[in-house]
């Protein structure tokens, strides 16, 4: 728990600091976001199937656990 | 961008943007997951009234400012990502059919085996240190995954993913010191390779002093005595090997969208032959601000049921304690068998079998465990800048039940000090009672954090990615993880993408290589007493390498290509290590514990309104790329014009059950038992068999008169097999009795073929195919031999008819007539398969084949016809066969036969003469949501069978085929 902490603050801080200092981007300044590149996940097909792969091989990722994707038994 | 001027400006501006939508609208799914994590995100449909409305927006946003694209921009730049990652995800915003195809491969592992030493003149034997070794075998999964994506109405969306996972291969069952040699142990004057399949140590006793250092035990047998050998600290990972297994998915998720919200619900089931796994989940979202920041949340349920048949050989040497006990009868004191202990974890269901000398012993053992899961996740997006966003998210697990695994092992290491003796002395430790199942808690809570940022460089065109992640729970375990890429687009439709990341966790509280107790005892009375020496067992124990402190470095690369059309290609390829030393702060688990894999994924995504919309750059749909002959009828019709393009999904099952069957007629299990397998007596008949087979179907016309056609196939096989009566089990493939199962699955063999159009005229088609299959199926799957320690054997080879391709390039001419007048339609079909090679790698080939058909159907309506088929097809006999199978230490070599042979290993029982009647359904979609779409549906009964030799009845096949031509 050690490290979660100052984490916890350090979000809500980048938060506030978002959400209260940011200055408004006006839908017309918003291109670049649209590109194919700059999407949250531009590859969504991988990132399953990695995402998959890291759940049956590290304790953390947890989200088999949430989202089904059987035992991964082996 | 900046601040728009006049008309010139605006045009630039207005052509770029609508450039860079058309892109996120095949892209969008960014903000995807929504299949997997309970978050739908939709980019910009809601903006406008109507899926036409939206299409033209393009050319009116300027005009209409309240439903244009900017505005859609602005909602694709805010959509939001799961917080955690995105599994099976599907959510293209267009309707859009994806397929992908994924192989991963581990690296062979080291293991280390006690050396062996003996000294026959002195008396003396026993292990005298460790020794290093490769293990061969390494764990390899080959991965399906298709899913699709379709709007029902404006608002509402439908999507599903199918998958399928195949993995074989030997995985660690514990961990254990190298002197125990449960990998075997080790001589040089004796070639004695692989592990032991029972996880049992060869040697049970180990010297440990109290500083941890362990040494071998020599044993004199003269006298019985026991000295102390050299030393090893080596630990080591025993090893098993598994035949192959198939896990499969499905799942879909519904949506509803308002302007600035939307819900989300979803579902699936996950079912192995050991562990099935139900999940639902519900989520939403909202935007505010303009779109700048949105928030989602969801939650998530899962149950899931552990069924595992604990492995019937290792039976004997491991422990079920902790989840049963033995038990004996209350009157008369005779042993009864296992009780589950109350409040134990998982239950364990034994099964006896009877000795002669009217006692029994355990011979089969499944543990079930029930297990449930909640998630919630609530996480944010937010635009910062023009060029760059940020997600913040937080997610809580809580899982309880049974959450340890059914296959991993702890080793328990005893030891007695007497008072008085000497501490700091080695003292004899033995593994009395074997290894135990592993034990877990029954709770665990975890918490996740993540934080992301994304960045646009425009000097590049390309973004930045970073992600770190941190996750803690009450396990005590606590990991990081930092990822990044980079999205470099490089013109023409083509992206490279380099990736890297970095994880770390600490160990779990209750994770151990091995377990050491050491009772300290007074000599006088042989009691118990307290002492600071005294090392209890703990309540929780577990050696699985998942649970252990270590970090891991993974890097590699995705090249994607986007073709006209709304077509896109995938591939990538990722490299990763897993390191004791890699763990943040060090004191990761020791080396032996390393271990690599890589993994390389294609795909092939199809984006059906970029591809056939209407007024889109690529025209009309084509209604003539499909034919109307009946689903099995393949290389039946070539393209209509130079550049049309097609794309089909094709799944053929049939199913073998009943009596077994010598030529035509039914026979009796004795008869099998007794003829069916050459000079030996059949041990098991098989019972039923399922072969799957998934197709994708390319096709491309390069000019008006013949196409090209690209077919990659996945299979996957399972067959129930019945002890036959009169066998009497004993060493060698042993299944523990009853009725077991054999399963294989994985990439078939690879299909290219160039279609002829010889005749073609409006009513009337002869289509001529040429090419065949080159051998990318597997034919050296092994099945897990076990044979004792001494007998040791190599795996021996699957079935032949469970392997997953021919092994041989096949030749695979066809002639096709088709027809059609008025409502009416027919056609026949001769096509054969040529061996091109006499022998396959893993030494036998399949015979060649004929098959005729000559069918009819009626066109109803414009989107519905039936059909009536009529086939007769042909095979020959397998060719060659496996080599023999050699034991692996016996000096002179000795063959190894087989004892539990079934019919399905004798090549002379393979092929026939057949003869079919099918019923088929065509749906051709005419306009609408789907339109373009082909759906073909085929029934074919058998109506006459005449195998070569001793074969199990046919029951059924299906054929089920999509296409959309574009």
């Amino acid at each position: 728990m050690a490290l979660s902490k100052p984490f916890i603050s350090l979000s809500f801080c980048l938060t506030l600091l978002c959400l209260v200092a940011c200055a408004t981007v006006q839908p017309w300044e918003r291109g670049n976001l649209a590109k194919p590149q700059m999407a949250l996940d531009p590859y969504p097909l991988q990132s399953a199937l990695r995402a998959h792969n890291y759940g049956s091989r590290e304790v953390a990722a947890g989200s088999n656990a949430a989202q089904g994707g059987g035992c991964g038994c082996y | 961008m900046g601040v728009i001027n006049r008309t010139a400006k605006k045009r630039y501006f207005k052509a770029s943007l609508i450039k860079s939508f058309d892109k996120l609208r095949t892209n969008g799914n960014l903000l995807g997951s929504a299949a997997l994590s309970p978050f739908v995100v939709r980019l910009s449909n809601h903006l406008c009234r109507n899926r036409y409305e939206r299409k033209q927006q393009a050319n009116r946003f300027l005009k209409k400012p309240e439903c244009n694209s900017l505005h859609a921009l602005t909602a694709a730049a805010l959509v939001l990502p799961g917080l955690m990652q995105p599994i099976l995800v599907n959510a293209t915003e267009d309707d859009s059919v994806d397929f992908q195809y994924s192989h991963y491969q581990e690296g062979k592992r080291d293991i280390y085996q006690g050396v062996y030493f003996s000294d026959l003149t002195a008396g003396i034997s026993g292990i005298n240190g460790s020794h290093k070794q490769s293990y061969n075998n390494p764990i390899e999964v080959d991965s399906v995954h298709g899913s699709g994506r379709f709007s029902l109405t404006d608002r509402i969306k439908f999507s599903f993913n199918y998958l399928q996972d195949t993995w074989s291969g030997a995985t660690p069952v514990g961990t254990a010191p190298a002197l125990l040699s449960a990998n075997g142990s080790y001589s040089p004057e004796i070639v004695n390779s692989g592990a032991s399949p029972y996880g049992s140590p060869s040697i049970p006793t180990v010297y440990i002093d109290n500083k941890g250092n362990m040494y071998g035990v020599k044993n004199s047998f003269i006298d019985g005595s026991n000295t102390i050998g050299a030393q090893s600290n080596q630990i080591t990972h025993v090893m098993s090997y598994a035949s192959p297994e198939t896990r499969k998915q499905g799942d879909f998720s519904l949506s509803y969208d308002w302007d600035e919200a939307a819900v989300n619900v979803g579902g699936g089931i996950s079912v192995e032959n050991d562990y099935e796994s139900r999940f639902v989940n519900l989520g939403g979202r909202m935007d505010f601000n303009q779109k700048q920041t949105t928030v989602n949340v969801g939650v998530s349920y899962t149950n899931s049921d552990t069924f595992a048949k604990l492995d019937p050989d290792s039976l004997n040497f491991i422990s079920t304690e902790g989840y049963d006990e033995q038990y004996f009868d209350d009157t008369d004191g005779s042993y009864k068998g296992y009780r589950p202990i109350a409040g134990a974890p998982g239950q364990i269901e034994s099964d006896y079998t009877s000795l002669s000398d009217g006692g029994n012993f355990r011979s089969s053992a499944i543990l079930h465990g029930k297990r449930q899961d909640w998630g919630t996740q609530l996480g944010l997006t937010q635009v910062l800048t023009s060029e760059s966003t940020m997600e913040l998210g937080f997610g809580y697990t809580r899982s309880t039940g049974y959450l340890a695994n059914p296959y991993k092992l702890v080793y328990f290491l005893s030891g007695t000090l007497n008072v008085g003796d000497d501490p700091n002395a080695p003292i004899l430790y033995n593994t009395g009672g074997g290894a135990r199942l592993e034990k877990r808690p029954e709770e665990r809570n975890q918490f996740n954090w993540n934080l992301g940022y994304n960045h646009y460089l425009p000097f590049f065109d390309a973004a930045l990615h970073f992600d770190y992640r941190f996750s803690h729970d009450d396990w005590g375990i606590n990991a990081h993880t930092f990822e990044a890429d980079w999205v470099q687009p490089l013109g023409t439709g083509w992206t490279a993408t380099p990736r890297i990341r970095y994880y770390s966790q600490s160990g779990a509280d209750f994770y151990t290589p091995f377990v050491k107790t050491l009772a300290v005892n007074d000599p006088a009375t042989g009691e118990k007493v307290n002492s600071p020496y005294t090392r209890e067992a703990p309540e929780f124990y577990s050696s699985d390498q998942r649970l252990s402190g270590f970090g891991a470095l993974s890097g590699g690369v995705t090249i994607a290509k986007q073709f006209g059309k709304g077509v896109s290609l995938e591939t990538g390829f990722e490299y990763y290590t897993h390191q004791g030393n890699l763990k943040i702060g060090g004191g990761g688990e020791q080396a032996f514990a390393d271990y690599d894999y890589w993994v390389a994924n294609a795909a092939l995504k199809l984006n059906l309104e970029a591809a056939g919309a209407p007024g889109s750059s690529t025209g009309h749909i084509s209604h003539h790329q499909h034919s109307n002959s009946p689903a099995g009828v393949m290389f039946d019709h070539a393209l209509e014009k130079s550049g049309d393009f097609m794309v089909g999904y094709r799944y053929m099952r049939s199913e073998q059950a009943g009596n077994m069957l010598l030529g035509s007629h039914s026979i009796s299990p004795d008869n099998t038992r007794n003829n069916g397998c050459g000079d030996q007596a059949c041990a098991v008949a098989p019972k039923s068999m399922v072969m799957n087979m998934h197709m994708l179907d390319l096709m491309v016309a390069p000019t008006d008169w013949f196409s090209l056609m690209l077919m990659p196939q996945w299979m996957d096989m399972n067959m129930d097999m019945t002890p036959l009566s009169g066998f009497v089990s004993q060493t060698g493939h042993n299944h523990g009795g009853s009725t077991h199962n054999h399963q294989t699955g994985g990439i078939g063999d690879t299909g290219l073929y160039a279609l002829f159009k010889l005749f073609d005229q409006p009513n009337q088609h002869l289509t001529l195919s040429l090419g065949g299959t080159a051998p990318t199926g597997d034919v050296d799957i092994k099945l897990r031999t076990t044979s004792s320690i001494t007998n040791k054997v190599k795996n021996v080879p699957l079935h032949y008819g469970m392997q997953l391709g021919s092994g041989t390039w096949d030749f695979k001419p066809s002639l096709t007539y088709t027809g059609e007048a008025d409502s009416f339609i027919w056609g026949a079909q001769a096509t054969g398969t040529k061996r091109l090679e006499s022998r396959n790698s893993a030494g036998f080939a399949f015979g060649d084949s004929f098959q005729g058909s000559v069918w009819g159907g009626y066109q109803w309506t414009n989107w519905l016809t039936t059909t009536v088929r009529g086939i007769y097809a042909t095979q020959g006999s397998i060719r060659g066969e496996y080599p023999a199978v050699y034991y692996a230490n016996r000096k002179p070599p000795q063959e190894f036969k087989l004892i539990h042979v079934g019919p399905f290993d004798k090549t002379n029982n393979y092929g026939g003469k057949f003869w079919d009647l099918g019923l088929g359904v065509n749906i051709n979609i005419p306009h609408g949501t789907f339109a373009g779409n082909s759906l073909k549906f085929e029934w074919l009964q058998p109506v006459h069978t005449d195998y070569n030799g001793y074969q199990l009845d046919r029951d059924y096949t299906f054929n089920f085929t999509w296409s959309y031509g574009f």
